[in-house]
């Protein structure tokens, strides 16, 4: 079961990564301007890294690979989600939809609180499960030779 | 090969694909600017030139349509604008009856006093389960011709341009309104568009 959730973490970081690499990283920075946390400057940086290293994380979760250290990292990409996307519900900001799926989905700001906590939880016991989490990864392939 | 090599070749594969594909896609570079005469004001010969494709009932497009209008005013001569249609029907229900109005208006020579209208009483119509009535007397409000009007309403035509023009805007990699560019560089939303053209006109 374990790895099953590991695969479908992994899932949802490749999921909301991938219309973003392939669309112009202006669309992600109107996402990133709608939020109203970071500086100009900061904000196209993000535009431009932030879906890289959404899709890098995503994909060495799914594939089990350096997995400890992949759901580290996911567990504080969704913690900074929780955090900018709880920021922009308690200022009342004008967010139609979050923009993390690129155009594929849209969800409401709230709905994405309860999608990325409940992530949050299952990640960090992910991570507390880590042998049934490495099942049919490339870690357990590379920790038996 | 170990795991820091699989991990490297890894990486390298799935960013390699990414580019490819990338490469493969229209850049946003490659704007149009054919003529879209009903819908473009300005100097053709300005040193700024900007399309943008616009949402009529989206709020922020209404925003960036005050500000390039004040822009415009300020600067007649250095700037041309181009309005193309990009509906966001699954988010608005009336994205397509009002590009349907400002393309007929287009056609009558109306465009810019009907866009006009529109924008400034987007709050009000964009609530009516019907915003017919409410166009329709915009439209007499601007001494279009009705008879033409409704004749273009219920034509294709009007529906494929703007069908065309957003299937256009989606293969350029728009997915948002407002979407600006301006000599031919792509920018997102009006905070984007204020300061692109800040590089143009730094006062």
């Amino acid at each position: 079961m374990w790895f099953l959730i590991r695969l479908m973490i992994g899932g949802v970081f490749l999921a909301a990564s991938w219309a973003k690499v392939l669309a112009p990283y202006q669309n992600f920075l109107y996402v990133v301007q709608a939020y109203q946390v970071l500086p100009s400057w900061a904000e196209v940086l993000v535009a431009q890294i932030f879906p890289w290293v959404e899709l890098i994380t995503g994909l060495f979760v799914f594939l089990g690979l350096w997995t400890p250290w992949a759901l580290r990292a996911a567990l504080t990409l969704f913690a900074v989600f929780i955090v900018v996307v709880g920021q922009a519900l308690l200022r009342n900001l004008p967010l139609e939809s979050c923009g993390c799926f690129g155009e594929w989905i849209h969800l409401k700001p709230q709905m994405v609180i309860a999608l990325d906590s409940a992530c949050f939880l299952l990640t960090f016991l992910l991570l507390r499960q880590i042998i049934q989490t490495k099942k049919f990864s490339l870690d357990s392939y590379f920790d038996r030779i | 090969m170990n795991k820091k090599q699989l991990s490297i070749v890894i990486v390298l594969v799935v960013v390699g694909i990414i580019v490819g594909i990338k490469m493969h896609s229209p850049t946003p570079d490659k704007a149009p600017m054919d003529v879209h005469m009903g819908r473009s004001k300005g100097n053709p010969q300005a040193k700024v030139k900007i399309i943008e494709y616009i949402d009529f009932q989206c709020p922020a497009c209404a925003f960036g349509v005050d500000f390039l209008k004040k822009f415009f005013n300020d600067h007649p001569n250095d700037i041309y604008i181009q309005v193309h249609y990009f509906p966001l029907t699954n988010m608005h229900r009336h994205a397509m009856t009002s590009a349907l109005y400002s393309e007929c208006a287009s056609r009558q020579g109306k465009f810019w006093e009907l866009d006009d209208l529109m924008i400034a009483q987007q709050s009000q119509w964009a609530q009516l389960i019907s915003p017919d009535p409410v166009f329709q007397s915009m439209a007499t409000q601007v001494g279009m011709n009705m008879d033409q009007l409704n004749t273009c309403l219920a034509s294709n035509e009007a529906r494929q341009v703007i069908n065309d023009e957003k299937s256009a805007g989606q293969s350029l990699g728009i997915s948002s309104t407002p979407t600006y560019f301006i000599n031919g560089k792509m920018v997102v939303g009006t905070k984007s568009l204020q300061d692109e053209l800040k590089t143009y006109f730094p006062s």
